[in-house]
């Protein structure tokens, strides 16, 4: 999903993936004990908006995947450490161009039917269905046919998945995809059973009494605009492992100030601080948590014709004058930033350990010396005697504006060089993103799915994300490579020489991977932050007594 | 006793005359001087006036006496409160930090523990700079991480640990680096270790004062000193004294640049819009008649106009690219829409007057219509123009700090006071400095040329002239 230049509030465009910034929360011991209890093993939060609908075919919103996270449950999950976990299935088999799953014969959903492979054909055949026009129908494309019935152009009979039985699920994949099985834990591939859809139409997830659940808690209560509660789930196949027996929603605002209060007063058990909050957080003497979020912000040059952009010893001149600890440290000075150095977050996973540590990323050491070389070199190039200033687009956020001014009397102190900063609302820095009216243009990824493709491919020439229309054969002859194949070395390895590429070329000038700092009750304990999914999943918290 | 001596003829002469009695034993005033000498007498008018000069000369002198790059970021003094100068010891340039492992010891825990110990030997790698602070500390038994905490504050127990540093997520690695926008003053550096999840409620806390320095690099970039300086040399730094803002620029030389913005909009832009004013509004009112009301309904169609969509309309017609400064159409919006009040109180006055008896005499006498209008009307106008104009000042000042407040005026990096303070009010509990001295610097313009304006209004004032005398 793409970012908006703002940490905390990230929004999306590919997706349409809204993701509003929930906010769940925790007291210290000397506030009411309101907020956690651990005789009745009740948690109390707060969100930041109400779900638009809980159907987990169409949900986009951070909302939605929270509450889903919780009372659904995929082919496959995450355990207590975020490490992907057998979910309805018991065990699977990928092989090349299939994957077969066989799920558990206790899986059951909230009214006692057996949760089976007919529940799953349903629901993707129900995603990529082109009159569902699910959002997120693109997650299933690796799926055979997937993306032809989703134009459609293929009847969605046709859809590569075969229930073989009630309790094994047989799928033909369109291409070797290394990383299905992580596309099975997100909330658009969870089943839905046909016959309770049928019943409800319409109305399907639109109240508590219209849906049924198969994960660890099921929703008992939901009072529109004001409160949703959720219970632990008798019927779920490893209720032994959940702790907890209630969340209880309680406040919906998305006003950081109110929740912080909210915090204070020992209501709520969790909460995010910006850079608004943190202090008063400090002075109150809590205990301040962060959590690197997963997504990386970087700038992206434009590539179209007569660009000045497009000379490759500009570029580099930029990119060796700026240091991104500099920046990190005395520009964005909130903790849990960490400096920008390739376009792979260090939370992704490579062959074994992360893929950073893998292939670690080449360290840009600033050299101011070098950089003016560069350029001297970039005007030669371009002949001309001064480069005429270059325009940045970024969002209207005071960070983001922030780090432009940062940019500008950087690159004006160093290297001579003009920048004339164009800020823009969101939509309007995406329409003018889209139509390459920029030079270089701020931008930020967050992942989508658990997998390294949800980054390396964005710079390829065919991605309609890929904003500045950057065309390298090379480059994409390597997302292919490792988009075709499901051996991990060789799709790491072809991942390692994109990193090679973004910075030899300086492709992209990654400024920094976001943290964020947050507060959490000092007895909630197991509350998961991630990068993906449910973020905070609470499927494994306990309360301490 | 009768008249003795005859009169003669030379009684009947006119008496010789006198130098004495004609003498002024008062110098003349004319209406200016007396105005002036009134206005003298007006203590906070005046005091207005040595503020404005005071301005005048800090706009167009002050660069030339402080000669420090408006737009230079001195990252190794960001948001620096108003200080004395200060010192800084060289180092040397950063190099990364390799946190120190024990080999010897698991990096993760065989099970979760359900307690640990707390960490041990916790001390200071090196010197503690600026620049750098290191820690390292004794390996804690089954620990499977540590978490760094860092505070402005002595930390009681585990509550007010401060910011979350860094979470380290493995038992054997017992060193630290932060370099997360560090001051010389006193931190209270915490560690808990965990069992690579959980954080354990025992803690260790450090108390470490980083001493102000600056890299080499940066030193020679500022012209503070050159490559062949030593690391361990003491050397001044820039001195901000009035601080710096968010991106360590100094605030003093930011108000100077931005006084610029501020008073060309704010004494350009009424001096044309009042001058077009006082022809519109003569014009129509001596004239009268049709053409009179012809004039003043355009000038009440002018006022209908809403003058934040005209700026907007005006940046687009005048092609202002993104990244370019808006004060020229905000420039031109003012004048264009500005000028009617100006207008309506000149032809307000100049339809008063030319009903007096002396212009009715003089016409009589023989005086053309340029000579009524230069000679007799205008002069008596000059009151109500010089006193619209002194607060058309502050106004016009005003709508630009308002303009530059929600980002349609001036381009960073050029500051305008208004912006200036956009920026300081996201920052305004921590660091108020950034606001306070930009609002200030607003409040006495606007409250000098109101002042002033009050005062030139008792001068000026033929009603008024009686009074004191």
């Amino acid at each position: 999903m793409l970012l908006s230049g703002l940490p905390n509030f990230i929004e999306s465009t590919m997706t349409l993936r809204l993701i509003f910034c929930l906010l769940l929360c925790a007291t210290q011991s000397h506030a009411f004990a309101d907020a956690v209890d651990a005789a009745s093993a009740t948690v109390k939060i707060a969100i930041a908006q109400e779900p638009p609908q809980l159907n987990s075919m169409k949900a986009t919103d951070q909302v939605s995947i929270f509450v889903l996270g919780h009372v659904m449950e995929g082919l496959t999950r995450y355990d207590r450490r975020g490490n992907l976990a057998p979910g309805v299935a018991e065990r699977w088999e990928l092989e090349d161009q299939s994957a077969t799953f066989w799920l558990r014969k206790d899986a059951k959903w909230s009214n006692g039917d057996p949760v089976t492979a007919h529940d799953f054909v349903f629901a993707w055949r129900n995603v990529v269905n082109p009159s569902t026009a699910s959002e997120y129908a693109f997650i299933l494309y690796p799926v055979k046919n997937a993306e032809a019935i989703n134009q459609g152009e293929l009847p969605i009979s046709d859809l590569g998945i075969t229930a073989i039985d009630d309790h094994t699920l047989s799928v033909v994949l369109e291409r070797p995809t290394g990383y299905f099985i992580n596309l099975t834990a997100f909330i658009t591939t969870f089943p839905v059973q046909e016959k309770f859809y049928q019943s409800r139409r319409d109305s399907y997830a639109a109240d508590a009494k219209d849906m049924i659940y198969n994960g660890a808690f099921t929703l008992t209560d939901w009072v529109h605009s004001a409160s949703l509660n959720m219970r632990k789930n008798p019927m779920y196949w490893n209720a032994d492992a959940i702790k907890l027996n209630a969340i209880d929603a309680d406040y919906i605002t998305a006003d950081t100030r109110a929740r912080l209060n909210l915090f204070i007063d020992g209501k709520i058990a969790y909460t995010q601080l910006d850079g608004e909050t943190y202090k008063d957080a400090l002075n109150n003497q809590f205990r301040i948590k962060k959590f690197v979020t997963g997504s990386v912000y970087f700038l992206e040059y434009n590539y179209r014709p007569n660009r000045l952009t497009r000379n490759q010893n500009l570029r580099k001149a930029i990119q060796a004058a700026f240091d991104p600890e500099e920046f990190v440290n005395k520009v964005l000075q909130t903790p849990g930033n960490l400096p920008g150095r390739s376009l792979f977050p260090t939370w992704v996973k490579g062959v074994n350990a992360t893929f950073r540590q893998e292939f670690p990323a080449t360290v840009n050491k600033p050299d101011l010396v070098r950089a003016r070389a560069l350029l001297e070199q970039a005007k030669a190039e371009l002949n001309v005697e001064n480069i005429p200033p270059l325009i940045m687009l970024v969002s209207d956020s005071p960070t983001s504006t922030k780090q432009a001014e940062y940019m500008q009397g950087m690159l004006k102190t160093r290297l001579g060089l003009d920048i004339k900063i164009d800020v823009q609302t969101f939509k309007q820095r995406l329409a003018k993103m889209t139509s390459g009216d920029f030079d270089i243009v701020g931008a930020g990824w967050g992942p989508d799915f658990d997998d390294i493709m949800t980054f390396g491919d964005l710079f390829a020439s065919w991605n309609l994300n890929n904003r500045g229309r950057y065309n390298n054969p090379e480059y994409d002859r390597l997302v292919r490579v490792a988009m075709n194949s499901s051996d991990p070395t060789t799709r790491m390895t072809a991942m390692a020489g994109l990193q090679t590429i973004l910075y030899d070329e300086a492709v992209l000038l990654p400024m920094y991977e976001q943290g964020v700092i947050y507060l959490q009750h000092p007895k909630l304990k197991g509350m998961r932050r991630t990068v993906l999914g449910s973020d905070p999943d609470f499927t494994y918290a306990r309360i301490a007594p | 006793m009768s008249l003795e001596r005859p009169l003669t003829e030379a009684d009947f002469s006119p008496a010789p005359g006198s130098a004495a009695a004609e003498q002024l034993t008062r110098p003349s005033l004319s209406f200016w001087q007396d105005a002036w000498r009134r206005l003298k007498s007006n203590t906070r008018a005046i005091i207005s006036l040595y503020l404005i000069i005071g301005l005048a000369f800090f706009t167009l002198a002050g660069p030339l006496l402080w000669t420090q790059d408006p737009a230079a970021q001195d990252l190794d003094q960001i948001s620096q409160a108003p200080a004395l100068p200060k010192t800084a010891r060289l180092v040397a340039d950063y190099q990364p930090f390799a946190a120190p492992i024990v080999a010897d010891h698991p990096s993760e825990p065989e099970d979760y523990p359900d307690e640990l110990a707390a960490v041990a030997e916790l001390s200071v790698l090196g010197a503690a700079t600026t620049q750098s602070v290191k820690l390292t500390w004794a390996p804690v038994d089954q620990a499977g991480g540590y978490s760094i905490y860092r505070s402005e504050r002595k930390p009681e127990g585990l509550l007010g640990l401060g910011l979350p540093l860094e979470t380290v997520n493995a038992g054997n690695i017992v060193g630290f680096e932060d370099r997360l926008n560090l001051k010389s003053q006193p931190y209270y550096y915490s560690i808990v270790p965990t069992d690579g999840f959980d954080e354990f409620d025992v803690v260790t806390t450090i108390k470490v004062e980083p001493e102000q320095s600056i890299t080499i690099s940066q030193a020679v970039l500022q012209g503070l000193a050159t490559p062949d300086d030593l690391p361990g040399q003491v050397i001044p730094l820039a001195f901000h004294p009035f601080g710096t803002d968010y991106l360590g620029r100094d605030i003093l030389a930011r108000l100077m640049q931005g006084a610029r913005v501020s008073l060309f909009i704010g004494v350009v832009a009424p001096l044309i819009y009042v001058l077009f004013g006082v022809f519109y509004g003569g014009f129509a009112g001596y004239l009268g008649g049709k053409i009179d009301q012809i004039l003043m309904r355009f000038a009440d169609f002018v006022v209908a106009l809403p003058f934040l969509l005209f700026m907007i309309l005006f940046k687009i017609a005048f092609g202002i690219g993104p990244g370019e400064s808006g004060v020229m159409p905000m420039l031109v919006a003012l004048i264009l829409l500005l000028w009617p009040a100006t207008a309506r109180l000149v032809r307000g006055q100049v339809l008063k007057i030319r009903e007096q008896g002396y212009i009715e005499a003089a016409r009589l006498l023989g005086g053309g219509s340029s000579y009524l209008i230069l000679r007799h009307i205008i002069p008596n106008t000059m009151g109500v123009i010089l006193v619209t104009l002194t607060f058309a000042v502050p106004s016009a000042i005003f709508t630009e700090a308002f303009l530059s407040f929600i980002g349609m005026g001036v381009a960073p990096p050029t500051p305008s006071w208004g912006s200036m303070c956009n920026e300081g009010v996201k920052t305004m509990l921590s660091h108020p400095h950034e606001l306070f001295f930009p609002a200030l610097f607003i409040s006495i313009t606007v409250l000098a040329f109101n002042l002033l304006g009050d005062g030139l209004t008792e001068a000026l004032d033929s009603k008024m002239r009686t009074r004191d005398q």
